[in-house]
C-alpha cells in the first residue's frame, strides 16, 4: 500500500547502516505473522478506496453517459411505471431504492446525457453507487488474501484496482456496472472464504459462505446477465472442489452426497429463488402502465393501471365497425401496423408497407369491416353484428384508408411467403383484401373475444395466412417487423389476438380473470428480454468496440462531454502491466511443466512458493477468460465497459504475480543487493503506479478549460496514443 | 492396402535389421520383398519408382503411395510392394458406388454451378473473386484441361443441361476419386488408433453406404477433396507415432512432411480445412509433449525436435498456400465479369482490365484534372454528390448545415466526378504550365455538375455525430463563410516521387481549418472526417505491372474482409443444431420433365445411430471417470488408454468441426456438416468395438457375443436397406412418380420436390 511504499522508500538510507526497525517491520509486513498489521494495511487500503471513491463523487452536477437510462429506471421504480429493459431488474431496483431511501421522489425525467441536475436530490443514488463501487478494492484484498495467504500480493493486487482510473470511473455514477462489478467479487469472496472453511464442513460460517455465495451470484445474474460468467466460475471452483473430495477415499459415499446437496442447495436453489423473488418484486412494483406495455402480451398488460385492457374499459365481443388493434400472440410479438410509406422498387408490388411495431401508436389502428359493405356510424342505430368464426372481412387501415392486402409476390425478407400490403383509397379495394377469420379452437359460429381468442387472418384468394416473425425489415422499413402471407397455415406465428377493441356501444368487460400468474408473466418477461438483448445488433456502418482493442486500452468511452470533460480510459500502467503479467504467468507456467515433466529437483521452499502461486493464478486466469473471451463471440453491439470485470481478475493476477517475482528477487540478484532488493523494487512500483493515477486521475473527476489552444496542458501530455479521444 | 511407410519400415527392419534405411549397407536387394499379407507381390506397371528408385524420391506422389508400398530401400534398386487387401477392396468399392451413372444427371447440380463456372473461367485465364482458397478449384479445372474443355459453357443456373463438350465425368470423377480414397484412409486412421481392422472396415462401410457421403462425392463439389486431404494428414501424425524411435529416419520424415503437405492442402481447399489442420497440429504437439517427459532424450536433442517439426509444419503448408495462389493469379491474367470488387491498380493489371477502358490519361493529377475518387478499404464506392441537401433538422433534433450532401456511392456515376483547383488558380481548365499536385499541396475539390465545393464546417455529422459533417458548399449568405481548403497528403509518396498519380497514389485530404482527414461512414450516407484512406482512381497509361505480393496481399485482404455472403436465408439453409437429428436435406437437382431428382440427404440410421453413439462416448467416459476417481477401474489400464486416445482424436476431432459453427454468422447447409459427421462415424464404429469388448468382458459367454455380432450384422442390412431406399434420389437415374418421392419423405420437414401436374 501506499503507506508501506513511503515507510520503505525513506527506510532505504539507512538499512547500511545495520538492521534497524524499518527492516523488521518490512519482514513482518512480508510475512504477517500477527493479525494487527493484516487489519492495519486492510484499513489503509479501505481508507484510501474511500478517499479515491468519494472524492468529487457529486461531480459533474449533471447527467452522465448512461444515467440518463439508468436514472430514469429508478424513477420509474419510485413512481410504480412499468417499463421494458432488456438487463434483469435488480441493478435497477436497487438504485430505485437507493433514491426513495435518500429522498429522491422520481420527478426528474433524465431526458439526455448533459442535462443538469439543478436542485434534484441525485447524489444519494451516486453515493451508494460509488459505495458498492469502492467495495471492489477491500473485495479483492480478502480473495487475494484468501488464496495466497501473503499480504504483499493482496496488497499490490487491491492497489492495481484501486489506482485504475478506469474503474474508479465507471463506479463513480448512476450506473448498473458498479452493482454489478460488487456482485461479482463478493461471489468470489464469498466462495474463497467458502473454501478457507474446509476444515469445519457444515459448521454455521461453513453455511454462513456458502449462502453468502448463493446470494452474490443471485446478485450478479439479476443485474446484467454477464453475471452468469462468475456463475460458470463459481461453479468450476465447486466441482473440483467437490472431485477432490469424492476421489478422497477415505470419505464415504453418502458424505460426498452430503456435501453435493449442501452445495447444490446454497448455489443453485438458493439463488434462483431469490432471482425469482427480484422478479416478484419487480412485477408487482411496476404495476402502473407505461411505455413497456406494448412488448408484452395483451393479456399481461390487462394488469397494468391505466392500460386500456385494465379494469373493464373495452367490450370483449368485436363487433362490425369497431377500431381494433391486432397483436401477434407469438411472446413479444409487435401489432400489425402501418404508414404512409410504400415498399421500395425490388420489394415487391409497390404499395403501402405493412409491419409489426412493438410500441403502441395510432397506426397501429384497424377498422372492422364486412367483405361485401361499409359499417355504419357508431351514432347509427343499426342493429350491432358481431364478427363470428368463420367470417369473411376487411381490415382498413384507419389514419391511411387503406385495406390489409395479399397477392402472390415474394415477401420483401421471406421470400417463400407473399407479399401483405395496404391497398385501394378510403377503404375501397378489390377482392384480395378479404380475409377469413379463424378462431383457433373455436365453434362454428363462435363470437370473436379480444384479448381471450387467438385469431388466425386467412387470405381468402390465396388462402394463406398472415403470420409476422422477429425478422426485421431493413432499413426503409424503419428496421420494423416483417408481416407476411404464410402459406403454411398452421404455423405458430400465425396467431393474432385483438386487443384494443373501441365500440362505444358495446359494454365494456373486464378481463382481469384472463390475467396471468406470477409465473407465466415471469416467464414471459424472459422471452422478451432475450428478444430484445438479440436485436441490440450494431446498426449498419455504426463504429462499435471490439474486444481486442480491451485489453490493450485502445480507446475510451466519452462520459460527458460538457464541462468537466469525463472520458472513461484505464489506467494504462494497470492495463499494460496486466498484459505483461499475463505473460509472465504463462512463461513461468510453461517453464514450470517442463522442469516437472523432466523431474528437475525443485527445492522444497521454492517448490511449496511456485505452487501456491501457480494455483492462484490459474483461477484467476481462468477467472478473466470466463470474463473475457465470450465477447468474441457475441454479435450484439460491445462497449469497452464489457472489459471491466475481467480487468478486475487481471489485475488481482498482476498482484499475485508480482508478489512472486519479487519474492523470488533476492535470490536472483547478487549477493550485496539481496537484502534491499525487495523494499526499492516495491517503492519503485507503488511511486509508479500512484504518480500515473495522479496523472490519468483528471479523466475520471473531471477535466476542465479544455481549450484546444491549451497545447501544453497535462491533458495532451498524457495523451499517448492517437487513439484516446479525449 | 495399408499406407506404405509402415511397410517401408517393415521390410527395413527385416532385411537390415541393424539399418535405419538412410545408412543400409550396400548389400545386393533381394528381387522382391516379403509380402506380408500372403498376396502375391505385385507387379505394378505404373510404378514410378522403377525408375527412380533414390530414397528421395519415393512417394512423390501421395496418391500413388497409399496404393504402391515402394520400399524406401538404400541406393541400388529395391523395391517391395505390399497391397493391403482390406484397404482396396475398400478403395474399388466405394469408387464404383461413386462413378456409377457418373455422368447423370447431365445438367448442373447445386454448386458444381460455382465449381463449374471457376474450372471454366480457368481454362479461358478470367480472373474471378472467390471467398475461398483455390486449390480445390485448380485440380477440377486440371482434370477438365486434361480432358479439352475450353470453358466455352455459361454455367448461369442449376438445372441446365450441360452441352456436350463439357467433360462432366472428367470433371467429376476427381471428386469421386478424393472421394473414393478417403475410406481406406479411415479405415487406416482406426487402425492406428488401436482399433481393430473389423472396426475400421466397419467405419469405411458406414461411409460407402451413407447417402450424403456419396452425392457429397459424386459431383463437382468440395468436400469430398477436402476431406481426403484433412483425414489424410490425421493418418500420417498418426503414423509418425510409429517411428518415434527412428528419429530423422526417412519414414520419420516422410510422415511429417507429407502429414503437414496434407493438411496444408486441406487449408487450401477450404478455409475451414484449418481446423483439420489445428486438429492435426495439436496431436502433434500433445505427443511432442509426452516426449518431453523422456529422460532419455537430451534438452538439446528435444530443441532439435521442437525446431524440425516447427519448420517443416510452418514452411509446407505456408508455401503450398502461396503456391497455390501463385497459380492462380498467373493463370488468371484476363479481366473478367467480377474484378471490380478489385482495386483500381488490381484490375488495371490484367489484360483487358481497366487500363484497356481508360487508357491514354495522363497519370499525373493536375489542376483542372477531373478524376473520381474511391474509397480504398471497406465498401467499394466513389465519393459522390448530388443535387440534394441535408435536411435542417434530423429527427434526433441536431440540426444540419443544410448543404448539398456528400456520399459515398457504391455504383459509378457521373456524379462521382470532381474538378481539382488550385486555390490561386480561377479557371477549372487544365492550365499551361502544367499544374501537377504534390504531397502537401492545398487544394480545392469541385463537384463537376453542381460546380460546388467540397466543405467542412463545425456542425455534426448525420450518421456520427462525433465527426463533422462534409458537404458541397452553397452560398447561403450567411456567416458560414466556405472553409473548402483541403491538404493532400500521399501515403505511398515514394513511388511516385511524391507527385499524385491517378490509380497508385493513396491519398488523405486533410481539411485545413481542423486538420481531420476525408472519412466514409454510415450506409450509403455522408463522408465525414477523420482518419482513413483515399485513392484517386483512373487514368492507368497502361496495363500495370504489380508484383505477385502486391497482388497476393490485396486478394487476401479482400477475401477475408469482403465479405459477399448472401445473408438472407436460403429454402435450404439449416441450423447446425438441425444436423443432429438430419432434420433436413438439401435438394441438388430436379429433372426439368419428370420427378428424378437429386436430393442431399444422408442415410438415417447411420446418422442417428452416429449421433447415438456420441451421447454413449460421452457418458460411458463420464462414468468411467467418476468410478475411477473412487479407484474401480473397470478397463484395464491399456484398454483405457485406447478409450481416450479414441476420445482424443474423434471426439476432439467432432467438436473442432461441429462447434464452430455455432459461432458462424452465415447461411449455413447440411453439407457443411460432412467433416464433422466423418468423425461421427468412426467415433459409431468405435463405439461398436468398444460394445463387444464390454460384451466379452462381463458376460463371458461366446453366446452372447454372438447375438451382439448379430445384431450388428441385423443393423448393417437395415443400413445397406436404406442406402438401396434412398439411391434414387442420390443418384438421380430414377424418374420416380410422385407417390415414389412422397414415401421418401419419412420425415415431415424433408422437402422433396415433386412437380405439380
Amino acid at each position: 500500500m501506499a503507506l508501506d511504499t513511503s515507510k520503505k522508500g525513506k527506510s532505504h538510507p539507512k538499512v547500511s547502516q545495520g538492521l534497524n526497525t524499518m527492516d523488521k517491520i518490512i519482514m513482518k509486513y512480508r510475512r504477517c505473522d500477527s493479525p494487527h498489521i493484516w487489519w492495519a494495511v486492510f484499513g489503509v487500503v479501505c481508507l484510501l478506496a474511500a478517499a479515491t471513491r468519494f472524492y468529487n463523487v457529486g461531480q459533474p452536477e449533471h447527467v452522465v453517459w448512461d444515467e440518463t437510462h439508468f436514472g430514469k429506471f429508478g424513477s420509474w421504480y419510485i413512481n410504480r411505471t412499468f417499463f421494458f429493459d432488456v438487463h434483469p431488474p435488480l441493478g435497477k431496483m436497487l438504485i430505485g431504492a437507493f433514491g426513495y431511501l435518500t429522498g429522491y421522489d422520481g420527478t426528474f425525467p433524465f431526458v439526455k446525457p448533459g442535462d443538469s441536475y439543478e436542485g434534484v436530490n441525485y447524489l444519494g443514488m451516486r453515493v451508494c453507487c460509488t459505495a458498492m463501487g469502492a467495495c471492489l478494492v477491500p473485495f479483492a484484498f480478502i480473495i487475494v488474501w484468501e488464496m495466497t495467504f501473503s499480504l504483499p500480493a493482496a496488497t499490490l493486487s487491491s492497489s492495481l484496482i484501486l489506482f485504475d482510473v478506469g474503474l474508479l470511473t465507471l463506479t463513480q455514477y448512476i450506473l448498473l456496472d458498479p452493482i454489478l462489478l460488487f456482485f461479482i467479487m463478493g461471489s468470489v469472496v464469498g466462495i474463497v472464504k467458502f473454501h478457507g472453511q474446509q476444515k469445519k464442513p457444515f459448521g454455521v460460517s461453513w453455511w454462513f459462505w456458502l449462502c453468502f455465495t448463493g446470494f452474490m451470484l443471485s446478485g450478479s445474474v439479476s443485474t446484467k446477465f454477464v453475471g452468469l460468467f462468475v456463475v460458470l466460475y463459481v461453479g468450476l471452483h465447486t466441482i473440483k472442489n467437490l472431485w477432490d473430495l469424492y476421489g478422497d477415499l477415505s470419505n464415504p459415499l453418502s458424505y460426498v452426497a452430503k456435501h453435493f446437496l449442501a452445495r447444490a442447495l446454497g448455489l443453485i436453489v438458493l439463488p434462483i429463488v431469490l432471482y425469482c423473488v427480484y422478479f416478484y418484486i419487480h412485477l408487482t412494483v411496476l404495476c402502473k402502465s407505461g411505455n413497456g406495455d406494448g412488448f408484452y402480451s395483451s393479456a399481461f398488460q390487462s394488469q397494468l393501471e391505466g392500460n386500456s385492457l385494465f379494469n373493464a374499459s373495452m367490450p370483449l365481443e368485436v363487433a362490425y365497425g369497431a377500431e381494433v388493434s391486432l397483436k401477434n400472440a407469438r411472446t413479444g410479438g409487435g401489432y400489425l401496423h402501418s404508414h404512409i410509406h410504400l415498399y421500395p422498387e425490388g420489394a415487391g408490388a409497390r404499395q403501402q408497407q405493412i409491419t409489426t411495431y412493438s410500441h403502441k401508436d395510432f397506426n397501429n389502428k384497424w377498422l372492422v369491416k364486412k367483405w361485401n359493405e361499409e359499417p355504419g356510424d357508431w351514432e347509427d342505430d343499426e342493429p350491432i353484428e358481431l364478427v363470428k368464426n368463420g367470417d369473411l372481412i376487411r381490415l382498413e387501415h384507419v389514419p391511411t384508408g387503406r385495406n390489409l392486402h395479399s397477392h402472390r409476390e415474394q415477401a420483401p425478407v421471406t421470400k417463400r411467403h407473399h407479399q401483405v400490403t395496404g391497398y385501394g383509397e378510403n377503404g375501397i379495394g378489390d377482392v384480395n383484401d378479404v380475409w377469413r377469420v379463424e378462431i383457433v379452437n373455436g365453434e362454428e359460429e363462435e363470437m370473436a373475444k379480444a384479448v381471450v381468442h387467438k385469431i388466425r387472418f386467412v387470405h381468402y384468394l390465396v388462402g394463406c395466412a398472415l403470420m409476422s416473425h422477429n425478422k426485421q425489415l431493413p432499413k426503409w422499413g424503419y428496421e420494423q417487423m416483417e408481416v407476411t402471407c404464410n402459406p403454411n397455415v398452421h404455423d405458430p406465428n400465425n396467431l393474432w389476438n385483438i386487443e384494443d377493441n373501441v365500440f362505444p356501444k358495446l359494454p365494456n368487460s373486464s378481463f382481469a380473470i384472463y390475467a396471468p400468474h406470477f409465473i407465466e408473466k415471469f416467464l414471459e418477461s424472459h422471452t422478451v428480454m432475450f428478444q430484445g438483448n438479440s436485436g441490440l445488433k450494431p446498426k449498419e456502418g455504426e463504429i462499435t468496440s471490439q474486444p481486442w482493442q480491451w485489453p490493450i486500452n485502445f480507446k475510451g468511452q466519452h462520459f460527458s462531454g460538457g464541462n468537466p470533460r469525463i472520458y472513461l480510459l484505464g489506467n494504462p500502467v494497470v492495463f499494460w502491466g496486466n498484459l505483461l503479467a499475463l505473460v509472465l504467468y504463462f512463461s513461468l507456467y510453461t517453464w514450470d511443466s517442463f522442469q516437472n515433466k523432466r523431474g528437475f529437483y525443485i527445492t522444497p521452499g521454492v517448490r511449496a512458493r511456485r505452487d501456491k502461486t501457480l494455483e492462484a493464478c490459474g483461477w484467476l486466469v481462468m477467472a478473466w477468460a470466463l470474463h473475457y473471451l465470450p465477447f468474441y463471440a457475441m454479435g450484439r453491439i460491445l462497449y469497452f465497459h464489457h472489459y471491466f470485470p475481467a480487468l478486475l481478475f487481471s489485475s488481482m493476477l498482476t498482484g499475485v504475480i508480482m508478489d512472486y517475482l519479487l519474492e523470488s528477487l533476492p535470490n536472483m540478484v547478487p549477493h550485496y543487493l539481496s537484502s534491499s532488493v525487495y523494499p526499492w523494487v516495491t517503492g519503485l512500483f507503488y511511486s509508479i503506479l500512484i504518480y500515473s493515477f495522479y496523472l490519468f486521475a483528471p479523466l475520471a473527476y473531471g477535466m476542465h478549460n479544455l481549450d484546444p489552444s491549451f497545447e501544453n496542458s497535462t491533458v495532451h501530455q498524457i495523451r499517448w496514443l492517437d487513439t484516446w479521444e479525449f | 492396402m495399408d499406407f506404405c511407410i509402415k511397410y517401408c519400415t517393415v521390410v527395413i527392419l527385416y532385411i537390415f535389421p541393424q539399418g535405419d534405411g538412410e545408412s543400409a549397407p550396400d548389400t545386393p536387394p533381394p528381387e522382391t520383398a516379403p509380402d506380408d499379407d500372403g498376396g502375391t507381390p505385385a507387379v505394378t506397371t505404373e510404378s514410378e519408382t522403377i525408375t527412380k528408385p533414390s530414397p528421395t524420391q519415393k512417394s512423390s506422389s501421395r496418391n500413388k503411395s497409399k496404393k504402391i508400398a515402394s520400399a524406401a530401400a538404400p541406393p541400388p534398386l529395391e523395391l517391395s510392394f505390399n497391397l493391403d487387401g482390406m484397404s482396396v477392396t475398400l478403395f474399388i468399392l466405394s469408387f464404383v458406388t461413386r462413378i456409377w451413372k457418373l455422368e447423370t444427371p447431365r445438367g448442373i447440380v447445386f454448386d458444381e454451378l460455382h465449381y463449374g463456372k471457376y474450372a471454366g473461367l480457368y481454362m479461358q485465364n478470367t480472373f474471378f473473386f472467390d471467398s475461398q482458397p483455390p486449390l480445390g478449384k485448380q485440380l477440377i479445372a486440371l482434370a477438365a484441361y486434361l480432358a479439352g474443355f475450353d470453358g466455352a459453357f455459361k454455367f448461369d443456373r442449376i438445372g441446365t443441361p450441360y452441352d456436350p463438350i463439357v467433360p462432366v465425368s472428367a470433371m467429376r470423377v476427381v471428386p469421386a476419386f478424393f472421394g473414393s480414397l478417403l475410406m481406406p484412409t479411415v479405415y487406416n486412421v482406426l487402425v492406428e488408433l488401436g482399433l481393430s481392422h473389423y472396426a475400421g472396415a466397419l467405419a469405411a462401410f458406414l461411409m460407402i453406404f451413407d447417402n450424403a457421403l456419396l452425392a457429397q462425392s459424386r459431383f463437382i463439389l468440395m468436400e469430398g477433396i477436402l476431406m481426403f486431404f484433412g483425414i489424410f494428414g490425421l493418418l500420417c501424425i498418426l503414423k509418425f507415432r510409429r517411428f518415434y524411435h527412428q528419429p530423422y529416419s526417412i519414414p520419420w520424415f516422410t510422415c511429417l512432411t507429407v502429414g503437414a503437405a496434407s493438411l496444408g492442402a486441406c487449408v487450401c481447399v477450404r478455409y475451414f480445412g484449418i481446423f483439420t489442420f489445428l486438429l492435426g497440429f495439436g496431436i502433434l504437439a500433445r505427443d511432442f509433449w509426452m516426449m518431453v517427459g523422456d529422460r532419455l532424450i537430451s534438452e538439446r536433442q528435444l530443441l532439435g525436435h521442437f525446431l524440425t517439426r516447427a519448420v517443416i509444419f510452418i514452411t509446407i503448408p505456408v508455401s503450398l498456400y502461396i503456391g497455390s495462389f501463385y497459380l492462380h493469379l498467373s493463370l488468371l491474367y484476363k479481366a473478367g465479369p467480377n474484378d471490380n470488387i478489385m482495386t483500381s491498380a488490381f484490375q488495371a493489371s490484367l489484360e483487358g482490365g481497366l487500363a484497356a477502358i481508360v487508357a491514354n490519361q495522363p497519370v499525373k493529377v493536375l489542376h483542372g484534372s477531373q478524376i473520381t475518387l474511391r474509397h480504398t478499404h471497406g465498401r467499394t464506392c466513389w465519393l459522390h454528390s448530388h443535387d440534394t441537401v441535408y435536411p435542417v433538422k434530423y429527427p434526433d433534433g441536431r440540426g444540419s448545415s443544410h448543404q448539398q450532401q456528400v456520399t459515398c456511392y457504391s455504383y459509378k456515376d457521373v456524379n462521382n466526378w470532381w474538378i481539382v483547383k488550385k486555390p490561386e488558380i480561377e479557371e477549372l481548365v487544365v492550365t499551361e504550365p502544367q499544374e501537377p499536385i504534390k504531397n502537401g499541396d492545398i487544394i480545392q475539390i469541385v463537384h463537376g455538375l453542381t460546380s460546388r465545393a467540397l466543405n467542412s464546417h463545425d456542425v455534426a455529422a448525420a450518421m456520427s455525430p462525433h465527426n463533422q459533417e462534409v458537404a458541397a458548399y452553397i452560398d447561403y449568405n450567411v456567416s458560414m463563410p466556405a472553409q473548402s481548403l483541403w491538404r493532400v497528403e500521399i501515403l505511398n509518396g515514394e513511388v511516385s516521387d511524391g507527385y499524385w498519380h491517378a490509380v497508385e497514389s493513396q491519398i488523405r485530404l486533410i481539411h485545413l481549418n481542423s486538420s481531420q482527414a476525408l472519412k466514409f461512414s454510415g450506409p450509403e450516407d455522408k463522408k465525414e472526417r477523420e482518419k482513413d484512406l483515399l485513392r484517386s482512381e483512373m487514368i492507368p497509361m497502361e496495363r500495370k505491372n504489380l508484383t505477385f505480393w502486391n497482388k497476393l496481399f490485396e486478394l487476401q485482404y479482400k477475401m477475408l474482409f469482403n465479405n459477399q455472403e448472401n445473408v438472407a436465408g436460403h429454402m435450404y439453409a439449416s441450423e447446425p443444431l438441425d444436423w443432429l437429428s438430419l432434420k433436413r436435406g438439401v435438394a441438388y437437382w430436379i429433372s426439368a420433365n419428370s420427378n428424378a431428382q437429386v436430393h442431399f440427404i444422408g442415410n438415417i440410421v447411420t446418422w442417428l445411430s452416429g449421433t447415438l453413439s456420441l451421447v454413449v462416448y460421452a457418458s460411458l467416459f463420464l462414468v468411467y471417470l467418476l468410478r475411477r476417481q473412487r479407484a474401480c477401474y473397470d478397463l484395464p489400464e491399456d484398454a483405457w488408454n485406447k478409450f481416450c486416445s479414441i476420445g482424443e482424436v474423434l471426439g476432439i476431432g467432432y467438436a473442432v468441426h461441429y462447434f464452430p459453427y455455432f459461432l458462424v454468422d452465415r447461411t449455413l447447409f447440411l453439407h457443411h456438416y460432412m467433416p464433422a459427421y466423418i468423425f461421427k462415424l468412426c467415433m459409431l464404429a468405435a463405439m461398436i468395438e468398444h460394445g463387444h469388448y464390454l460384451v466379452c468382458q462381463y458376460f463371458k459367454s461366446p453366446r452372447v457375443a454372438k447375438v451382439y455380432v448379430g445384431a450388428v450384422g441385423v443393423w448393417m442390412v437395415a443400413i445397406l436397406y436404406v442406402f438401396w431406399f434412398f439411391a434414387p434420389v442420390t443418384y438421380g437415374a430414377t424418374d420416380l412418380t410422385a407417390d415414389q418421392v412422397m414415401k421418401m419423405a419419412w420425415r415431415e420437414t424433408w422437402d422433396l420436390i415433386i412437380h405439380k401436374q
